[in-house]
């Protein structure tokens, strides 16, 4: 049987909502009003949980088990996974799906791959537009999975009302330095692989290593293919995430506010470099023939405050 | 009509039960290095679960990898299905090693483009570039 036509009416209406969020400008910021204004009219409270962690640690495999067990209560469950774009040519190679199974019929769930385009290194610009659109659709239960690396990781931790750190069994020196920053905003940290040799061990390291006053992460030892303390990891999310209220869409909205801030400079910053505008200041400001303070302003429109 | 802003989204599928997906990996990396936003979706798909990503990935075109004839009957069906979801503005093109003979009934079903063995990734990215919608 061919997959139903109006089954995936919706999905596409939403799948189309996003890819024109993805173009900044009046008409997005009109999409994202709306879809706030629905999901304050329908009383929405999505709970939004940002995946970070090393690549392949197994966070795709580990959002879509999550994902199983809260569909199997009834939960809608959306997944936004978002990848690096690449600098040269532009593109992207996006294989987070490869990790989440297909249910084609299935209006309770929805699965989205987003590059991060413009963004460089920080969490992809559109990310909270996303979850804004995707609350508004019903979906209740919203993962953003995103590599753990630099700026990212502010934004993760930004838009998510519940941050979950992925580790894998390995835990080298490599992800020991990623940790340093990441753990001070993680909400929960999740060995994955549990059911490989070491993940017991590095588990054991990371309960003695964290502090265990407040403010210190929960703790969990999962296998996402073998499906190990899945149901356990998302009773803790749910935990973390609870009492949330209203503050999560308000922290949508903040975290797109400053994703839209962030690209508008970026913007700003790529024209004054291509049109030479940027050299001429700076060659201005070495000869004396402007002064330092309001340059930025002349450059890039924002404003600076007097004592800076 | 407008210069697109941004980049050709691609889903690479591959449909049918063998599980070969060496050719569909070096075209995704192919057509990242290209400029497009490549979505692998990895071995054996449905044509149901084929068509719920395109749509859910909103993308402008379907390439589906083939290693044989009679895969290619799967083809005419992802068309017909995309067409009743109402993407039928989404550009469909298949590789692979497809007869010669099989040739006319898929371009008569919708498959725009079919690219043999020895066809070059700038080969297929100028041809998605000519024939993908514009937005
Ligand atoms: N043994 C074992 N392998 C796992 C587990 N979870 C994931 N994997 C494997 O680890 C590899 C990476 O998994 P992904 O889910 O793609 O990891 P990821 O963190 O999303 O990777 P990127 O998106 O590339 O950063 C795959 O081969 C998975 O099958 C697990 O619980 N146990
Ligand atoms: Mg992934």
């Amino acid at each position: 049987m061919p997959v139903d036509a109006k089954h995936l009416a919706a999905r596409r209406e939403l799948a189309q909502g996003i890819s024109a969020v993805e173009r900044p400008g009046p008409a997005a910021n009109q999409r994202i009003q709306e879809a706030l204004a629905a999901s304050v009219a329908d009383a929405r409270n999505a709970l939004v949980v940002g995946l970070t962690g090393a690549p392949g640690a197994g966070k795709s495999s580990l959002a879509a088990a999550l994902a199983d067990v809260a569909r199997a209560v009834g939960r809608r469950v959306a997944i936004l996974a978002i990848d690096p774009s690449s600098h040269e040519s532009g593109g992207a190679l996006l294989g987070d799906r490869v990790r989440i199974d297909e249910h084609p019929d299935d209006d309770g769930r929805f699965t989205r791959s987003i590059a991060t385009r413009g963004s460089g290194r920080s969490l992809a610009h559109v990310a909270a537009a996303a979850t804004i659109l995707v609350e508004a659709a019903g979906f209740d239960l919203i993962f953003v999975e995103t590599v753990g690396a630099g700026q990212a990781e502010i934004g993760i931790a930004r838009l998510a009302d519940v941050l979950l750190v992925v580790e894998g069994p390995e835990g080298g020196d490599e992800v020991q330095a990623m940790k340093a920053g990441i753990l001070e905003v993680a909400d929960i940290v999740a060995v994955n692989k549990s059911d490989r040799p070491g993940a017991q061990a590095a588990f054991d390291r990371l309960r003695s290593g964290l502090a265990l006053g407040a403010g210190a992460p929960e703790l969990a030892l999962v296998s996402a293919t073998a499906g190990a303390g899945i149901s356990e990891l998302l009773a803790t999310i749910d935990a973390a995430g609870a009492g949330r209220g209203v503050r999560g869409r308000i922290r949508r909205v903040e975290a797109h506010l400053v994703a839209a801030a962030e690209s508008h400079v970026d913007a700003q910053v790529r024209e004054a470099t291509a049109s030479g505008a940027l050299t001429t200041r700076a060659e201005q400001i070495v000869a004396g023939a402007q002064p330092l303070t309001g340059s930025i302003t002349a450059l890039f429109g924002i404003s600076e405050s007097p004592d800076a | 009509m407008a210069e697109r802003t941004t980049p050709i989204r691609v889903l690479i599928a591959k449909p049918g039960l063998d599980g070969h997906d060496r050719g569909a990996k070096v075209l995704a990396r192919g057509l990242r290095d290209e400029g497009f936003e490549v979505i692998y979706t990895g071995l054996r798909r449905t044509v149901d679960a084929i068509v719920a990503a395109a749509i859910e990935e909103d993308v402008d075109v379907v390439g589906c990898s083939i290693l044989s004839g009679a895969h290619a009957t799967l083809l005419p069906k992802l068309v017909a299905s995309l067409r009743s979801s109402g993407a039928s503005d989404v550009l469909v093109v298949a590789g692979g090693i497809i007869p010669e003979a099989d040739r006319p009934e898929l371009e008569q079903a919708g498959i725009s483009g079919i690219f043999g063995p020895g066809t070059t990734i700038a080969e297929v990215a100028t041809f998605l570039r000519a024939n993908a919608r514009r937005r």
